[in-house]
Parts: C-alpha cells; structure tokens; sequence
C-alpha cells in the first residue's frame, strides 16, 4: 500500500478515536456506565441518536448509493472505522431491522420515489422498521400467510393478524407480505408493502419470551388502509420481494448495520469473553483455561468465527460492489445460529452450577448475561427461518436438488 | 440377581397413582403459580403428599414410612420429573430422610423420620459452597468444639428449600486431616437456630436455591450424624442417591418433553401436512426417543443396584454423566420442533428446560462423573 494511503488511514483512524471519545455516551466502557434496560424506550431513544451521530459523521451507510444517503468510503477505509467502532464498542443502534432488511429490499425491488422517501430516513436514525411476516399458521411455511388486502380506490385495505414481529415495540414503519389475490396460485397471490405503524386500526401486543424479554409482539391489522404507492414491486410479485427480505436478514443482514461490537458479539459470540471467563473460573481445583478439553473447544470457536467472518466480509463487498447477496445467506446462518448454541452450551459447562444465575441475582457475573445467552440462543435457530428451512433452501437453491419443501 | 426392567403389580400401581395424584393436584397451572411465587411452596399440596405416604415412602413402618424401597421412591421420582412439581421432596426425604434412616441413631431415626413421613418438617442438605463442587476440598464451611456445643461459620450456596426449612443437614470440617476427605462431619441443626440467615438466590429454574450464611450458630455435640471426622464416605453416599433420584426425575422430564413434541408435531401444520410427517422432524425425534431410553434405562441401572445395596459407584457415574447431557439434547429438539411458541414464557416447555439445565449441574454434572467413569475404568 502506497504510503500516502497508509497516512490517509491512519488518520483517519485517529479522526474516529477522537469522534468516539467525544460522542461515546459519558462514562462508556467503565462499571459506572448503567445502559438503559434491553427493549426500554431509553434505550430505543439511545440507539436511534446513536445512529444518527454515526451517519452525521460519516461512519455508517457504506454500499449504499449516494443518491439515497449512502456514503462513499474504500473498504479500507471501512476497515478502520469498523476496528475503531469494535475495539470500544457502542451503544446498539436503535431500529437495526432498516438497515438490515429494509435496505436490502428497497435497494432490489423499491422505487425511485420509495428509494429516496425511506432510506435516507433510516440511514439518520430518524425512522425505525417493524418486520410482520409470520403468522400464527405461516411459520415455516411463510407462503401460506392468510393477510387480506382489498383495493379500495388509491388505497388497500388490510386484515388480518402477524405474530413475531420483531422492532414493533416502538417501530415507526412496517413491511408486510400481504395477500392480495385470493385466486392466484401460493407464490403469485402477494404483494409487499411498507406501512406507517400510526395508522388506525394497527395495533401491537408485546409476546414475553422465557428470557423474560419481550423482543417480539403480535400485531394486527384491522382494516388498516395503506396507500397504493407503497406497494414495493409489482402486485402479486410479493412474495418474491418477501424473500429478498429475508435474505438479508439471514445474512444477519450486516452489510448496512452500524458497525458496532454488539453486533459482531451475537455471531462471533466474543471469544475473548469466555477465555477471560475460562481463566477466571476454577473447576475441581483446577483453572478451566488450564483444561485441555476446553483450551480445544474454545480454541475450535475461534477458528469457526473466522469463517462466519469471511461469510460476512464477502456480503459487505458484495453490497459495496452493488452485487445481489443471494442464498448462500443460508449458509451463514446455519452455521452461525447452531454455533451461538453451542458457544452457549459450552460456556455454561465452564460455569458450571454458577450457570444457573439469573439477571438480577446479585451473585451472577455479568448481571446474568450469559444464563440470558444460554435462554436466548435457543430461539437462534428457529428466528429468520428454521435451520431446517434454511437446509432445505441450500439443497434446492443452491445445490439444485429435487424439491421437497423442508 | 439380575435388574428388572419392567414394574412389579405393586410398582405399576405406584406409578398409575402419582401420575394420577400429580395431574389433578399439580397440574402446569399450579405449577406456574408455584414458579411465581415467593416461596414456591404449596403447604396443602404438602400435606396431600403425607397423606399418600410418599413423604415416607421408604421409612420403615415403624416410623411412619410405608416400606417401600429406594427403587419404588424412583418411580415416584420419574413422574414428578414428568410434571416438574416444584418443592422440597428431594431435598427433605432424598437428602435427609434417607441419610437419617441410614446413619442416625435410635433417637434421631424417632425424633426425625416421623416427622418427615407426616409431613411435619421440611429438611435441606447445606452441602455445596461457593465452588459449587461436590468433592471435599470444597467444605470449607468450619465447626468448631466449644464444651458440649459445636459453632458453625461460613456461607453454603446452592441449598434448596433453606428459606422453608425447618432443620437442615450440615456438612462442615472439623478437623484437618491429611486428606481433604478427613474432618469432616454432619450435622443435624435447627433452621431456626439464632446466626443463620438464608437469601433465596434468582435462579435459570426459579427453584428456590438458598444462600445460608451460618454465623456463630451453635449445634448440640449429641446432633451430630454419623461420626465425627468421618463424614465424608456419608456425604459421598448422599449425593449418590440423590443423583440418582435426580436421575430418574430428568428421565421424566424429558419423556414428557418428548411426548409433548411428539403430540406437537402430529397437531401443527405447515405446508399442507402435519410437521411430523417430513422426515427431518421424524429423525429428530427419534433421536430425542434414543436419549430418553438411554437416560431412563441407566438411571434404573443405578436405581436398582443402589436399591439392592450393589457397589455402584461407576453405574451412578454413567447415569448422571448421560442424563445431564441428553437433556439437553432432548430439550434444544425440542424447542426446534416447537419452533417459536416454545420459547414464550406462556408455553409450558420452558419449564421443562430450566429444570433440565438446573438438574444438569446439581449433584454433579457429566464432567464431574466421566471423570469418576475414568476413574473407575482404572484410568
């Protein structure tokens, strides 16, 4: 590399110390910093201001065409903002669902006018997205969604129920597959629209999951009218554009996301946490770092975090070469969900009966925090799409096998 | 003598009347009502138990029991897993009625076993410490001689039922031997003795797991159990059989978790058919079918020699190494079979997976047991 490019970087590098030093919320990185509980309208506010300082400075909308917000960097350039944004860590950013998979599907199937109205206002933070796809009998079998939509003039007129939906606590849109023709065959009967989440008749329903969260909601639509013109794609093509969608988001959906460590963690699952964890752990008398079955455990993690890595830094180059990301999303996301379990599994093999401490119990590390992974990993490989779905997507999609539906 | 695999008449009724008893009177409502509650302990429900004798289920007629074996007290175990009955039945009749029935004196064997078989008192074993090990190096818990009395001071953790317990057993060092296993004795002392305090931890099984902090609290020299010193091959034998019983207990668990996805997996339908008719879910729950028969013939392995006073250090091993770890094989199937209604905290198979990651861990977790296998192996 020439040197007058290494001098740019590394300048830069300083440039996003001194930004992160400045605008990393007060007492960042120290046990004096209390962050807002997981899900809290605090921390939703926090996140959404995060993400609009990191756009102001120019740290997040890579791969994304200027015309519609998108900032222009190297990927060298990204590299180093990524490493600085990892090496502190910082606050979630709020809505993470536009960036990840509202994106992705307008940048493929929107509109110029959808293009320009909705990406820009993601990119500042100022507007977060709800996803309702499933529903109560479209699970798996996502095509099977029973939401009616009936045009009425300029406008159609929806019905009907979704459960899971992620980001709808304090979502300002929505997307929704919603079904528009009653006759057409499964595949051909639904259209895709983005919705504004004040619209009456749209009502949310928070689900509490056992780890005592509440990420996801049931959501209704009763006689909800959404205006012809956000329709994303072509009448009855939604199915096709709810792919696009999912496909981003069995990626994880990273090509778009803020950089953060907090996003690397759900996947990479922060090695250098259980090693710290394994050293501090006493087992039998013994140091569990000490161990030689856990040292090739956590050592095999590593080396399964370097190809889940790669699988990412390929769709960010992919984004940024305005390439389509297409189903080897699924490979990823296997792998990825299963491995989050098993780094879960094995990190409370290291704890050992201290593993049964919940947040809130004085005596937990980390506030409960891996007992709460260990709980929240077994939704991993079901989320997004089952593992089974997502075999099955590898085998007819990619390998080009027979067609056997799961 | 050779194992039998099937139930006698008598064990067959056994079995038909707890899952009977459990149904109607601790069905997953009540168990819920049970996980939310302070608590977590039903005094009538307690009392039904007396009634039907389980309380004192293998206590000798002449004490209040109903003479059964510890085989029997298995199958009982087996269908409280099946319906996760919170409580402390293992702690009170695992943990000290049996120890007591094996170790006590005339005296104490009168004064407890009664009690324990009506209902009366609930008991608790204050066993593990901080390191939350089962070997003896970890009692650090201290007794100290002082005339006629012995003074305990130190923390216990993970003590079930302690916030409930009317006495517990206590394991603590009195002497410095050569080896960790010497000194140590236990100790029968009143819960409500002045200087313990008990804080009920926040648990993955909300199961009431207690710190006991024992400060100065003083102990009658005439309560000790067993012999002074030389505890330790006791202790070993307690968590022996409480494995065991824990054993059978996550046998149940997961046959019940097993049954459930099964009838899930006929009822619930995606793309036209029952999700049990494609063959992925088929695969998986057969191989949640081969962890559970494996998990429930070793533990009725270990039972039944345990029952026949058989040495069966290396079965108990192989039980409890193979439980803990089919469970939660079993139970991450069955979550994916449930897909994403059985991660709601309205479901009822959550319960199913706390008490499977707890009971892995308690009374040793496979860990601990391979390497005993090892051991016994001659490794």
């Amino acid at each position: 590399m020439a040197a007058a490019e290494q001098e740019k970087l590394e300048a830069l590098r300083q440039e996003v110390r001194a930004w992160l030093k400045k605008n990393l919320p007060e007492g960042w990185g120290s046990p004096a910093y209390v962050p807002p509980e997981r899900g809290s309208k605090e921390a939703q506010e926090l996140g959404k201001d995060w993400q609009k300082r990191l756009y102001e400075a120019g740290y997040t909308g890579f791969g994304i065409p200027t015309e519609y917000g998108g900032i222009e960097r190297s990927r060298a350039e990204v590299a180093v903002i990524r490493e600085e944004m990892q090496r502190t860590g910082t606050p979630p950013p709020a809505g993470s669902l536009g960036p990840m998979i509202v994106i992705p599907t307008l940048l493929r199937y929107g509109n110029e006018e959808q293009k320009k109205r909705f990406i820009p206002k993601i990119l500042n933070g100022e507007e977060s997205w709800c996803e309702c796809f499933s529903e109560p009998d479209a699970g798996s079998d996502l095509a099977n969604i029973q939401k009616t939509g009936v045009r009425d003039g300029d406008e159609w007129v929806v019905n009907g129920q979704s459960v899971w939906t992620s980001g709808s606590k304090f979502a300002d849109w929505g997307v929704a597959p919603v079904k528009t023709d009653p006759n057409a065959p499964r595949h051909r009967n639904l259209s895709y629209f983005v919705f504004d989440c004040k619209s009456p008749g749209f009502e949310v329903r928070p689900l509490k999951q056992m780890t005592g969260d509440a990420e996801f909601s049931e959501t209704f639509f009763d006689n909800v009218r959404i205006p012809h013109a956000n329709m994303i794609g072509e009448e009855g093509q939604g199915w096709y554009v709810a792919m696009a969608t999912l496909e981003a988001e069995r990626g994880g959906g990273i090509q778009f996301v803020a950089p953060s460590r907090r996003i690397e963690a759900t996947t990479l699952g922060g090695v250098d946490n259980y090693v710290e964890l394994a050293k501090n752990t006493k087992r039998r008398g013994g140091i569990v770092w000490d161990d030689p079955l856990f040292r090739q455990r956590i050592a095999q993690f590593a080396i399964e975090n370097e190809a889940i890595k790669h699988g990412r830094e390929r769709m960010r180059v992919k984004a940024m070469k305005r390439q389509l990301t297409g189903h080897e999303q699924s490979i990823g996301s296997v792998f990825s969900r299963e491995k989050n379990q098993r780094q879960a599994n094995m990190v409370a093999e290291i704890m050992g009966a201290n593993i049964q401490f919940m947040r809130g119990d004085p005596r937990s590390l980390d506030d409960g925090s891996w007992t709460y992974t260990f709980l929240r990993t077994r939704g991993n490989t079901i989320e997004t799409g089952t593992t089974e779905v997502n075999r099955g997507i590898i085998a007819e999609r990619l390998l080009g096998l027979p067609r056997n539906r799961m | 003598m050779a194992i039998e695999y099937g139930l006698n008449e008598e064990q067959e009724m056994l079995k038909t009347m707890a899952r009977d008893f459990l149904a109607n009177e601790c069905p997953s409502t009540h168990v819920r009502e049970l996980m939310e509650d302070e608590t977590g302990f039903d005094p009538e429900l307690w009392k039904k138990m007396a009634e039907v004798g389980w309380l004192g289920l293998v206590f000798p007629e002449e004490y209040g029991g109903s003479g059964m074996n510890f085989r029997d007290l298995t199958i009982l175990m087996e269908e409280m897993g099946r319906a996760v009955l919170p409580g402390p039945f293992v702690s009170t009749l695992l943990q000290v009625g049996m120890p007591v029935l094996a170790y006590g004196t005339e005296e104490q064997k009168n004064e407890i076993l009664p009690k324990i078989a009506s209902g009366e008192v609930i008991f608790t074993l204050a066993l593990t410490e901080a390191s939350a090990s089962y070997d003896a190096a970890a009692v650090q818990v201290k007794a100290t001689a002082d005339k006629d009395v012995y003074i305990l001071n130190g923390t216990k953790l993970f003590v079930p039922d302690a916030h409930i317990a009317d006495y517990m057993l206590v394991v603590a060092r009195t002497g410095d031997g050569a080896k960790a296993e010497d000194g140590i004795t236990i100790f029968i002392v009143d819960g409500k003795s002045p200087g313990i305090s008990s804080t009920v931890l926040k648990t993955i099984a909300n199961d009431k797991l207690c710190e006991v902090v024992f400060n100065g609290v003083k102990v009658p020299r005439e309560n000790i159990l067993g012999e002074l010193d030389r505890g330790w091959s006791e202790v070993k034998k307690i968590v022996e059989r409480a494995a065991v019983g824990k054993c059978c207990e996550m046998a149940g668990c997961i046959q019940q978790a097993l049954d459930m996805t099964v009838e899930y997996a006929k009822e619930r339908k995606q793309y036209d058919r029952p999700i049990g008719s494609f063959q992925v879910i088929q695969h998986y729950c057969a191989d949640m079918a081969t962890d559970v028969d494996g998990t429930t013939l070793s533990a009725y392995q270990a039972a039944w020699m345990l029952s026949e006073g058989l040495p069966c250090t290396k079965e108990v091993a192989v039980a409890k190494a193979w439980a803990g770890e089919a469970c939660q094989r079993v139970m991450a199937l069955a979550h994916q079979i449930h897909g994403a209604i059985g991660v709601t905290i309205d479901h009822d198979l959550q319960y199913y997976t706390r008490r499977a990651k707890a009971a892995e861990v308690t009374f040793g977790d496979a860990r601990f047991y391979r390497e005993i296998v090892a051991q016994e192996l001659g490794m």
